[in-house]
Formats: C-alpha cells, structure tokens, sequence
C-alpha cells in the first residue's frame, strides 16, 4: 500500500492528467492510438507547451505572459480541463474556428456577391452557438440567402473562381466528402477505384440547377434553382460512344428519381420580385438534407477526419481529400469511434473538440522520448506530438500581441473606403497599414497561398522569410514605444528579468538557465546599444522555428 | 583552386560580363582559348523546361502529315537533312543541328497527379521512399551547400514558395525555391536601419534558438523553416538575379509568359545557378487540340530556339544540359471533341547542351504514330543520360536513406549511348 502511493502521487503532479471515465471518447482514442503504437510513445506536454498549444488551437493565438503565468502557477489537477472548457468557451474560440473554416472551406476566394463580412459573421455565429455541424454544412449547402442570418453562407458557392457548375460539384466532393474527384470529370479515376466518373456527375445532377439571381426590390442576389429537366448525360474519354446518364446520386447513395410534373404544375411559387418561380423539385436543397444527413458515412467521416487534422496536425486519413478504399485511415477503429460517437452526439463540435483535447494523444510532448528515434516516431504514429505551422491568422495574431501592437491596431477603424491592398503596399503606392483588418489583410497575402489552393502542409517560403527580416512594419513594431515590448523591456535594470519576460511573451514558457545566459550575455556585449539590442532578440524569437510551429 | 569556383561576386561579375558581350555580339566563335576552357571547366547546370499537360508529338517533334492521326498541320524540313518537325516549330528546325531528340520515349502513367512526379522522379523502383525530384536530386548530388543561390529553383506561373516536397525522402533542404510568375520575392530589400552587422547579429540568434529548439525534436518542419532564411539570407546579396528584360530580349523570346520565364531561367542558369526547372501549364488539350496547339507551340519554338541559339554561341550550351519535356504525349487518335489524350505510349522530347551529341534523332514511331517501332526509352534512361552528362555517373554514385542504399536512376535502365559523347 505504502509503495503504490509515490507512484500516484507522481502522476497526479507531474502529468497533472485530468481523472476520466473509462467510457469516454478521449479515453477510447487514447486506447486504440497506444495499442497501434508499437512501442513507447512520448510522455504528456509540459504546461507551458500545452498550454499555448491549447490556446493557438481553440483561440488562434498565442496566450499572454500573465496568462501562462497564473496557469503555471495553477496547482489544480484539473487545470487543463478546465483551460480547455475556458477556450472553448470564450469569445475568441468562435472567431478561431470561423478563420480555421474560412481557409478551409473558402480556400482564400473572394468575391463581392457577399462580403467578406456577411460570410464571417453567418460562420462565427454559428460556432459561437455551437451549432451542430451537420447543420453548419446544411446552410452552406442550402444557400438560403432570405434569412439574415444564413445570408452569408451564400459565399460558399458565389465565390470566385467556385460559380461554375463543376468547380461547385468538385469543391463539394473534396470539402465534405473527402474525395479529390478532378479526375473523374473525363473518366473513372485511373488509380482510385473508388471515384468513379458517376460520382461526379451525380454530383453535378444536384447542383446543375443552381444560378444567382438578382432580387428587384433589395437588389441582393439569390441562389435560385431551375426546372430540373432531366438526368446529366456524359461518356469517358476512353470510350465516347459510350453514353452514359444519371440523375442525382451521392457517391455510394442511391439516384434520385426526378419527378416530372405536367407542364404548369412545376413550381410550388410563382415567379416575384425578379426572382424566377420556385420549383417543387429543388436539387440542391435535397442535396443539402441527404448529404448532411447521419446516413451519409463519408460526410460523416470527412468532418471527423478534418476536425481531428486541426487539432492533431495530421488526419487520420491522409491527404485529406483521398478518403477511399486504397487509402484507408492510419486508424480505422478511431475514425469509426470518432464517426459514431459525432453522431450520437449530433454532430456537437465543442464536444468533440473537448474530447480531442482532453487525449493524451493531443496532450503529447513533441520531444522524443529517450529510446525512440525520429524515423520510428512517424507523424501518423501520434507517438509525439505532431507539430503544426502557424496559420496566417495565427501567426498575425500573435505577432501583433508578443510585439504589443494588438490593442492600438484594433482600437483603430478601419475606414470605409480603406482601400488597402497588398499590391499596393509592396509596390509602395500606400503607407503602411494602421488598423487590424488591414494589417490581417497583409499577412494573409503574405502567409497565404493564393485562392483554390488549400493550406493543409507546413510550406514555409523564403518570402515569408524576406517580410520578417525586412519588412519595415515589423521592424517598427520592435521599437520602443510605448506599449509595446521593447519599450517595456528596455525599462528592465536587470538582464535577467529582460530573458525571462522575452521568453514568456514570445514562446510563452520560462527560459532554460542557458537561453537566459545567453540574453544576459548579449545584453553585456552590446551594453551602448543595449534598446537595439533587446529589439534584435525580440526578432529573433519571433522568427524562430519555435514560435511559428504549433508544437 | 578554380576562380570560377570560388563564387566571388568578381568573378560573376566577369564571366557575366564575358557571357553577355559576346552573346551580344554573336561571336562566340572568337572566344579566346584560355576564356573558352575556363567556361568549359566550370560546374556544369542544368535546365529543365517542363509542358504540363503533355505537348502533342505530332504536332512537334514526330509530325506524321497525310496520315490517319496526322491532323491538319505539315511538316518542314529542319537543319538536319532528312529530318522534319512540324511547321509550328520554324525556329526550333533552324537549331536542329544542337539537339539531340528522342522519338520513342514510352512510359507508364497516363494521369497527370501520379504522372507528372512519377516522371520527374525519374520513375524509380518502389523502394518504399519517395524518391526526390530530378532537380532536388542534382542539388543533392551536385549541389554546392554554401552556394550563395539556391541549388534548386522552380520558375512557374501563379504561386511561389519554397515546395520542399520535392525533396523527397533527401529531406526538405532540396527542395525547390518557387518563383511564382517568374518573379522576385518582394522584401528583398534591407531596410537601411538593419546594417550588415545587425544583421548578422539577430541571424545568429535566431541560429541557436533553432538548433536548440531541433535538439531531441523530429527537425523536418524546423530545418524546413530554417532553410527558407538561409534562402533569403543569400537572395538578398544577389538582388542583381531579377531585373528588366532588355525590348530586344522580349522581341527574341515572347513577351509571353513563357518566354518571360525562360528568360528568367536562362538568367538564374548564367547567374550560377545549378538546375533551373521552367514550367509551361496549359498543354492539356482533351479538346480543341489543333488549335491549342497553334497557339502554344509557338510560345516554345520561339524562345527554346532563341535559347539554344544563344547558349551554342556564348559556348554556356557546353556546360548546361537543357530537357525540354511534359509528363507524356497525346494520343494519335483524335477525340471527338478534336483533342487528343494522354499517350505515354510513344511520344518525343528533346535534350541539347552539357557534351550531349548534337544533330541527332533518335528512336522511331510506327507510320501512324501509335506506338514505338524502334528503340524504346523509358524516363529512367533519360535520367541516367541527363546524370551522365553533367559527370554523376548513377553506376558509381548512390544515395543513403538511414543506412540503405539506393540507386540515384532506375536500375534497369542505363544512359543512351548514342547521345554521350
């Protein structure tokens, strides 16, 4: 008896792991990933790297000196259940997860059918009521540009370079099916015996009578539908005297019969306002209810599998967008668990996420334990924590709050007509930016990729690179003014304070005994240009792989 | 040690200077004995310029006028006798007697996602690995590591950024270094506030804060991220890369984005740099074949030509191997939507410089162009050549992936002897 105490006593300071239930989802997850692991798999994130992992993930930034201080401090066993009930709870979780769905479901499109903002406001809503996913894609689908509050999900498919009817049909396959379906426009995929050519056009069948139209009275376009006439017909290039049809059909579902009505009988509204007559057969709006339904498995399994890639670095499947039967999941049991237990909970993202949060695997180190070398230690295994490249919005955010420029950017309007674009700005024909959103607008043109191209890698670019180290903005922020970091810091007598609140600002987490010397040093080797000095640090922290990965 | 070797910025300086004047005056012939051997002896380069898509061999280098899958366009004599390309090629037949051709390249993959990297890996066994591009492959094996340019750079319309996926399993410093458009990264100017010591000064920490946040880490994503500052470290001492093109430049080769790019190329390849792969998208015509090709194939007879012409007479066509190339050709069958298919059964492509034998044509298809009717190469020959060429032989060198070692070309293949000198 006497022996068993220590060892308790161990796990409850040193991993402070929160106490589960053996039925719950992060329970079972933590049991299939081990059990698959092969061997031994790293031991839980200090807090500090939780911690700020914690905070990137579910709020998109990175947390404050004072807030890791009073979380290292915290001495409650239960303090990261609590932290993460706390992220998910407060105001920057919705707009964390509306910026993360954005890129992904948008893909950085733009267009002015609906602004931007209509768009952010629908989707951040919609996270900030916990609405349940199946009904967050329903709404995308659906369209339904009368009610103010779904209005903007209307951008999904006015976006540009997505209004053609096959660019909508392939966006839907990849984003909500998992299935990269490009390929089978011309002919069954050639290595993929899963997507079929059927797929596509069955696909196309529900959306093919889909077009804007610009309502009279308020002048704002709608997603309308037209008389479906009958099925799509197409053939492969292989074989183009082959004709083929199909009407509406899910890939793996069952066509759907178009209804022919008698002429006349077609609609179930008259035409008004400019809008054309609404007919009683809308495909796309039967899309929207079968394809979100807890039936469709693949749906089901694709929002999983996303859900799990932000929080994990990887998904489960893997390249997202190749779900299919040759590329199985790195762990079947956990995508099926993870699957069935969404939809016994309807489909409930804080839920899940909670869940995800709460494993071991999520709560990982990202150093290798003694014994297992990086080429066992694959990202797939989980058996260390994968690490994830800031995103855009992330690596905007907290660059402007560890700099301490966040509070005056965003005290500022933005005005009306601001006019800022990045082209603009790099060509020199503008002043820099001075508020928010155009300043976000920058380092996303920086950070991004260009618009169709999804950001699921880690690509770092010697561009990206060239802004840090030269651009005049960020060179701006690291002067001593008022407010901001290194006018804090360079108030600091004592060297060693300096290396301790660089470390937590920044990385938020203590410097070792050796990165404090090594502050401590510099300060001493550039005594007559000591503020210049601490701002040359402060750079280099910020540019460290250590700040831009999520680790 | 050699002076061209030792990358002072004199020397570019100079060898620039040289290359410029006479390709100016169109005199490499008067190039001085010593001059002409000290350009021979230098590092040898390589530029890859790539058809996405898959360029159509009858309507280039294979054209079989008059016959079933001919289609509409004739063919013309070129400077070789016997030899004929199609006559959307007018500048690229008076250069004939540089190139070396081969017309019966026959290949597995007729998708472009698993063609495409499959052809540009060379299509190696499967190993279990992924095998890295051909350009990440030259920066591995021949690559300079304290090179002040990249070793590795990717000219290509839309985005850039450093794709260091090519790298494959060599990891991700061989990656390329993208120029989206062609263009150079912006911020490539210092602000005068951060002085050269500075400079040096705040790269330094950032250096240990790296290595010591690597320690007892997986190091693919922070070498990655460490890699794209040593990157901008070196571009922003070499701002000279990037600059106008000359009007008579654009006149020579397009002021279409292709010709654009290839000029770029051509500049980065004379700047030092050592592989420069150029890509063309847009050669995918499942529809409209015929007239998609009248307008693109100019868009690479023009400045490929001008290209060849202009390296033969500077002498740099000696020390630059350059691979003009899609992922396959086009089927001889005409759809009915008047486009031609993916065909990597039987298809062209053509490799000149570098000691290459020059004024060949190799290979030959059937009367309809269908299939290969002598001499079939697969990628992996093309691979060994191209390492031949530039003085790696794949027979001696290999790679080390954690202890295992690995053929650099296919090992069933081997170079095409009649192309080595």
């Amino acid at each position: 008896m006497r022996i068993s105490l220590p060892g308790t006593l161990l796990i409850v300071l040193c991993c402070s792991l929160p106490v589960r239930g053996a039925d719950q989802l992060a329970t079972q997850i933590d049991q299939l990933i081990e059990a698959k692991a092969g061997g031994k798999v790293a031991g839980p994130a200090d807090d500090a790297e939780f911690f700020r992992r914690l905070y990137l993930d579910l709020n998109g930034i990175v947390p404050t000196p004072a807030q890791v201080r009073s979380f290292l401090a915290d001495d409650d066993p239960q303090k990261r259940t609590r932290q993460i009930k706390a992220l998910l709870n407060n105001e920057a979780y919705a707009r964390r997860m509306r910026e993360a769905f954005t890129v992904m479901l948008l893909e950085r499109r733009t267009g002015t059918t609906i602004p931007d903002e209509q768009w952010n406001s629908f989707l951040e809503n919609s996270f900030a009521k916990n609405k349940p996913w199946n009904q967050i894609v329903r709404e995308i689908i659906r369209a339904d540009a009368s009610q103010d509050e779904t209005r903007g999900s209307l951008k999904f498919f006015t976006a540009t370079g997505r209004t053609a009817h096959d660019q909508m049909a392939q966006d839907v396959a990849r984003l909500f099916l998992g299935m990269n379906i490009h390929c089978a426009k011309c002919h069954d995929h050639p290595t993929v015996d899963d997507f079929k050519q059927a797929d596509y056009f069955g696909l196309l069948a529900y959306l093919n009578q889909s077009k804007p139209a610009k309502h009279t009275g308020n002048k704002k376009t709608f997603l309308v539908e037209g008389v479906a006439a009958g099925k799509v017909e197409f053939q492969s290039v292989f074989s183009p005297d082959t004709k083929n049809e199909i009407g509406p059909r899910l890939p793996g579902g069952k066509e759907v019969e178009i209804p022919v009505f008698e002429k006349g009988q077609e609609f179930s509204q008259p035409a008004a306002d400019g809008l054309p007559a609404v007919p009683k057969f809308q495909p796309r709006k039967l899309l929207a209810e079968q394809l979100t339904s807890a039936e469709n498995r693949r749906f089901v399994e694709n929002s999983v599998n996303r859900f799990w890639f932000l929080m994990m670095g990887r998904g489960l499947v893997h390249p997202l967008e190749m779900m299919h039967s040759d590329n199985l999941a790195s762990h079947p049991k956990v995508l099926k668990l993870l699957a069935d237990e969404f939809i016994a909970h309807q489909f409930d993202v804080k839920w899940l996420l909670q869940q995800l949060a709460e494993s071991r695997v999520y709560q990982r180190s990202s150093l290798l334990p003694a014994g297992l070398a990086a080429q066992d230690a694959l990202p797939e295994s989980y058996r260390v924590a994968n690490a994830k490249g800031l995103t855009p919005e992330q690596t905007a955010w907290s660059i402007m709050r560890v700099t301490g420029v966040l509070a005056e950017l965003a005290k500022k309007e933005r005005p009306a007509e601001s006019g800022f674009s990045f082209k603009d700005y790099i060509n020199g024909r503008i002043p820099a930016p001075d508020n928010f959103t155009d300043t976000m607008l920058l380092f996303t043109s920086i950070f991004g990729n260009p618009p169709g191209e999804a950001e699921i890698q880690f690509q770092p670019s010697m561009g990206q690179a060239l802004f840090l180290m030269n651009e005049q903005l960020i060179l701006d922020w690291l002067k001593p003014s008022k407010g901001r970091l290194v006018g804090r810091l360079e108030k600091m007598v004592d060297p060693k304070q300096v290396a301790e609140e660089l470390f937590l600002t920044i990385l938020a987490r203590m410097p070792s005994e050796e990165e404090s010397n090594d502050v401590v040093q510099h300060l001493e080797k550039n005594m007559a240009r000591r503020t210049a000095a601490i701002s040359e640090y402060a750079w280099a922290l910020i540019s460290s792989a250590e700040f831009k990965l999520n680790h | 040690m050699h002076p061209y070797r030792c990358n002072s910025s004199q020397h570019d300086l100079s060898r620039r200077q040289v290359l410029g004047g006479l390709a100016g005056m169109g005199v490499g012939s008067l190039l001085s004995p010593l001059v002409a051997k000290e350009l021979k002896s230098q590092k040898k380069q390589v530029l890859l310029i790539w058809l996405d898509g898959g360029m159509s061999q009858l309507e280039s280098w294979d054209p079989k006028p008059g016959t079933e899958f001919g289609g509409p366009f004739r063919s013309i004599p070129t400077t070789l006798p016997g030899i004929h390309v199609s006559e959307l090629m007018p500048h690229t037949a008076q250069q004939m007697q540089h190139l070396a051709v081969v017309r019966s390249m026959c290949t597995k993959d007729e998708n472009h996602s698993t063609g495409v990297p499959r052809i540009l890996r060379g299509d190696p066994k499967n190993r279990g690995v992924t095998y890295p591009y051909m350009g990440a492959a030259m920066a591995h094996l021949k690559g300079q590591p304290d090179s002040e340019l990249p070793n590795y750079i990717w000219v290509k319309p839309g985005s850039g950024g450093f794709i260091w996926q090519h790298g494959g399993f060599l990891g991700a410093k061989y990656g390329a270094l993208a120029l989206g458009d062609g263009k150079p990264p912006v911020h490539i100017k210092r602000p005068p506030e951060i002085d050269e010591q500075g400079d040096q000064t705040r790269n330094a920490i950032r250096k240990r804060l790296n290595a010591t946040f690597k320690k007892g880490r997986r190091s693919a994503e922070v070498e990655a991220y460490d890699y794209s500052f040593q990157m901008a470290e070196k571009l922003i001492r070499r701002k000279e890369l990037f600059g106008d093109f000359t009007p008579q430049e654009l006149q020579r080769y397009g002021s279409h984005p292709l010709g654009r790019h290839i000029l770029q190329s051509k500049r980065l390849i004379e700047e030092g740099v050592l592989f420069v792969q150029c890509h063309s998208y847009h050669w995918d015509t499942h529809g409209d074949n015929f007239n998609m090709h009248l307008d693109l194939v100019p868009q690479i007879d023009k400045p490929f030509a001008a290209l060849i012409e202009d390296w033969h007479q500077s002498g740099l066509l000696d020390n630059v191997l350059v691979l003009l190339m899609s992922e396959f050709g086009r089927t001889p069958k005409i759809n009915q939507r008047l486009g031609r298919d993916h065909w990597p059964e039987a298809w062209s492509l053509a490799m000149a410089g570098c000691g290459l034998n020059r004024g060949i044509v190799l290979g030959k298809t059937t009367s309809n162009g269908a299939w290969v009717d002598d001499q079939e190469y697969d990628i992996g020959h093309i691979f060994h050549t191209a390492f031949r060429a530039v003085d790696i032989d794949p027979a001696v060198r290999e790679y080390e992936n954690n202890g295992q070692p690995l053929p650099i070309a296919h090992d069933d293949c081997g170079p095409i002897k009649e192309l080595l000198a």
